[in-house]
């Protein structure tokens, strides 16, 4: 009962809400001074934005840029907690955070008024503005398989039988693992019962790993030889650290994960917060996020060299890969991790 | 004297009713929602529905109990680790006294994801461990890793700290004559521990295991970590609810759960201890006869016992120190525990040249000295109110005070979320700055009173026959006897401060972001060394403050001069 009510009442805001994406407020134009507010991740992602977005805004209005750094957690939930009254003017969301957001009226749905928009790959239009797609994968120590893996369903071969680490639950890793199952074994997002039944024969699992940090150092320390991850982190661990890992490109597709920024319901900045997402899908930020840290382009436009394109995904790639039905995995969330700590972790 | 008590518990109770009570209170109203509503109002219809569900499904149930047997597993480790650790620490020169403080202080320093990886380098199948163990001949522990073991270490390495400081103050405040009277009538090292030094530092254990338990009990991080989901604790289950669910109800339900059990922790610990404690109220002894074969195995065990206790004690807490300062210099793009690639000085560049550490270095420096200077002006009142001067209601005056340690930070940051709106209107500085007194308030008040209620009182009655008055006295006499236990307090509640991460992360605004919080927000996008050569400096900054401290402030007490 209790999923179903609280379904009721996020379907309720986000009817309340909805009328207001088809009202388009005439916005101030920008003034020299005005502060344009970016929650985004620290690192590699923050020193691009820094280098490549800030100058270029700064030098067309005369705006200040801060940024508030954080996980993606912690920034939704001060968003949420603000809704209608934003700290933030531009927020850095995962792909399902992104959808539900917009949905509670806590973001803003995207549209073309920011020019690149219609650069951008239709995956890429839903929810805010997709800014790099970072899709999930099996990765696996290739000294350790008979043969190389082509497809999802290469996990139950018996010689990965205690050697996998499965990710943690309905976080971006977890969700794509657990709905890329239901997918290879005939089955829909629906179908959590067979998604259960199904990983419960992988068991016992070497661990179940929280983070890609740790699932880095469970490979160097020989605990796990396969899992599912990040394409783009596990090739950087891979080419520094751990040349025998591989990451695979499953017939079934890999499962679409992307970064998305989104602007908040109510900003007093929607013209810098255009104007800086625009700038984010322009062709010189989408390379600089490929080379440093191999996340992919979301705009049609961006040309690679060869050798960094063989790398990411691109051009028809894109069209492979597997996107979920968020809004019934996020109405079913809570139950799910609920049962997934009960019926597959415990 | 009539309500001394009272006006010296005034200043405290002031600012956690005015900095605390509020997000306390949302968090009590929230668990009284029926269902979770992340825009509804605060104030609705009481429903004890979130507290049926906990009772109701042995998954939560599970969990507290689980909670509770990691806490008390963390917290008898502590104790015995830290007893040797203290002892040593007490007894060494006072000049080299504070720069050893630093080997306590080399965990509570390090990133946590950091110390995390630490012990996976410790406990894994090609670990630290195994290698040694390999060398003589013995075949390796594959799974070490992923139990409640390792949880169990991981956290005893970062909250042995604490017990260690609430111990030394007792410690070393033992009186040479009782020590030298006990060594005239032919009892050994071994046996003067057991007999004099153990039971006069009761009050300071009672303090360690009432802080280590609360701190392990809302921990979540190291669990998460290490445990492999093989460990559960309410913490996780809380950070999940609140952050991941939107589920502030539940959350909130789960924290207040929590904050009951370790209420009746306490209670059950004061009154347990207490009864060893008799000689406090002046009751007589009651005196024990150990019969001699016992007194031999003491006599012969304890010295290398005590060895060999504080071997792996130091040695636990120095394992960070390793890792950090191999990988700050590591030539990788993501930081690890296993591998050294190429030695390269990168990361401290991006450190102290490139990256923005510096104004969210200064913004922690400024905000855990001014929090600790605020948190021991209004605790050490409360200190002298509690040990002094007793009045009714005492006791629950106390349990108040301690709040801020029984809720986990995840639920206080659930209370903020929802007074953010009028939490903004305040000075960033000046928000920041009361919630950070408020965490480490709990710490402060703690050891502090264990340092009063272990002051001589003869010394102070000697001044006082030769006629000095109570200001003289108090800067003269009482002051100086209490400096270690403030060293103590400050030094923990400064770090405490420093690296406070779960609260700030929440309320951290644009123009004021601390250290950790910047480095949490670039470890959970991807961890890289420049975490660990953070780490480094710090460690390097401290000790080198402490060994300065060392040659201003004497942390030994009056008469052992």
């Amino acid at each position: 009962m209790k999923f179903t009510r609280r379904s009721v009442t996020t379907m309720i805001g986000a009817g309340l809400a909805a009328p207001m994406h088809f009202v388009r407020p005439a916005h101030a134009q920008p003034k020299p001074g005005d502060e344009l507010v970016v929650g985004i991740w620290g690192g590699a992602q923050e020193k691009i934005v820094r280098e490549f977005i800030e100058p270029k805004l700064v030098d067309k209005f005369g705006c200040t840029v801060s940024y508030v750094l954080g996980g993606t957690l912690e920034r939704r939930a001060r968003a949420y907690a603000e809704r209608g009254r934003p700290s933030f003017d531009v927020l850095y969301l995962n792909i399902f955070e992104s959808r539900q957001a917009v949905a509670d009226g806590v973001t803003q749905a995207p549209t073309p008024a920011v020019e690149n928009f219609e650069n951008l790959y239709p995956i890429a239009q839903k929810g805010g503005y997709g800014v790099a797609f970072n899709p999930c994968t099996v990765v696996y120590d290739r000294t350790k398989a008979s043969a190389p893996i082509t497809s999802w369903k290469d996990m139950w071969n018996p010689e990965w039988k205690g050697r996998i680490a499965w990710p943690e639950g309905l976080g971006t890793q977890g969700v794509s693992a657990l709905m890329m199952t239901a997918k290879a074994w005939g089955g829909t997002e629906a179908d959590f019962d067979l998604i259960v039944e199904k990983v419960n024969e992988l068991k016992p699992f070497a661990a179940i790993q929280s983070s890609q940090a740790q699932l880095f150092e469970m490979f160097d320390q020989g605990i796990c030889d396969l899992s599912v991850e990040f394409g783009s982190f596990t090739r950087t661990y891979a080419e520094s650290r751990n040349p025998n890992i591989e990451i695979a490109d499953p017939i079934e597709g890999q499962a679409l994960a992307m970064n998305v920024a989104c602007i908040t319901e109510g900003t007093r900045n929607q013209v810098l917060a255009e104007e800086w997402i625009n700038l984010h899908l322009s062709d010189e930020v989408m390379l600089a996020y490929a080379e440093t840290i191999y996340y992919s382009p979301t705009t049609k436009s961006v040309v690679l060299p060869p050798e960094l394109a063989a790398k990411v995904i691109t051009g028809p790639q894109v069209d492979q890969l597997v996107d979920f039905d968020w809004d019934l995995i996020n109405a079913k969330r809570v139950e799910w991790q609920a049962r997934f700590d009960r019926e597959i972790a415990r | 004297m009539r309500g001394v008590g009272q006006v010296l518990s005034l200043p405290v109770t002031l600012w956690l009713l005015v900095a605390f009570a509020a997000p306390m209170g949302v968090v009590v109203l929230l668990s009284l929602h029926e269902f979770p509503s992340p825009f509804g109002p605060v104030i609705q219809a009481p429903s004890l529905a979130q507290y049926g569900l906990i009772l109701s499904d042995p998954f939560y149930l599970s969990v507290i109990a689980e909670t509770v047997g990691l806490g008390l597993a963390v917290t008898a480790i502590s104790a015995v680790l830290a007893y040797p650790l203290a002892f040593w620490l007490a007894r060494m020169p006072s000049r080299w006294r504070a720069l050893a403080f630093a080997v306590i202080l080399i965990p509570l320093l390090t990133n946590v994801v950091v110390r995390s990886l630490g012990i996976i380098l410790l406990l894994a199948p090609k670990g630290l461990l195994n290698s040694a163990i390999g060398l003589f001949g013995i075949a390796p522990f594959e799974t070490m890793l992923f139990t409640h073991g390792a949880v169990i270490v991981a956290l005893a390495q970062v909250f042995m700290p604490f017990m260690v400081l609430a111990l030394y103050d007792s410690l070393q405040n033992t009186s040479p004559s009782v020590n030298e009277a006990a060594q005239s009538l032919g009892a050994s090292p071994a046996l003067r521990f057991l007999t004099v030094d153990l039971p006069l530092s009761l009050p300071g254990l009672r303090a360690g295991i009432i802080v280590v338990f609360l701190m392990a009990s809302t921990s979540f991080v190291s669990a998460t970590l290490l445990g492999g989901k093989q460990v559960w604790t309410i913490g996780m289950l809380i950070l999940r609810e609140a952050i991941t669910n939107l589920n502030g109800a539940m959350a909130s339900a789960l924290a207040l759960v929590m904050t009951l059990v370790c209420l009746l922790f306490i209670v059950m610990t004061t009154w347990v201890m207490n009864r060893f404690m008799g000689w406090r109220n002046g009751a007589p002894g009651t005196p024990v006869t150990l019969p001699a074969p016992l007194v031999a195995v003491i006599d012969i065990v304890g010295p290398w016992l005590s060895r060999v206790l504080l071997a792996i004690s130091v040695g636990l807490l120095l394992l960070p120190l390793v890792l950090v300062c191999v990988q700050s210099f590591n030539d990788v793009p993501l930081a690890t525990a296993a591998g050294f690639e190429g030695f390269t000085l990168h990361w401290y560049r991006e450190v102290l040249v490139v990256g923005n550490y510096a104004s969210a270095f200064w913004i922690s420096v400024q905000l855990a000295l001014v929090s600790i200077i605020i948190a021991i002006a209004l605790a050490l009142p409360a200190a002298f109110a509690l040990a002094r001067y007793p009045f009714a209601g005492r006791g629950l005056l106390l349990a108040f005070w301690m709040l801020p340690l029984t809720l986990p930070g995840v639920a206080i940051a659930v209370g903020m979320l929802k007074l953010l709106q009028v939490y903004v209107m305040i000075p960033a500085f000046a928000g920041l700055t009361a919630m950070h007194v408020v965490v480490i308030l709990p710490f402060v008040i703690t050891l502090l009173t264990t340092s009063v209620l272990t002051l001589d009182r003869a010394q102070e009655e000697a001044a006082e026959s030769l006629g000095a008055p109570p200001l003289r006295r108090f800067v003269l006499i009482t002051l100086p006897a209490l400096t270690p236990g403030l060293f103590a307090a400050g030094i923990v509640g400064f770090l405490m401060s420093f690296g406070e991460v779960t609260v700030t992360s929440f309320l951290a605004t644009a123009r004021m972001t601390t250290l950790p919080v910047r480095i949490y927000s670039e470890a959970t996008f991807a961890l890289e060394p420049t975490a660990h050569a953070i780490s480094a400096l710090l460690i390097v900054i401290t000790t080198l403050a402490l060994a300065l401290l060392g040659r201003f402030i004497r942390l030994d007490r009056l008469y052992a001069r």
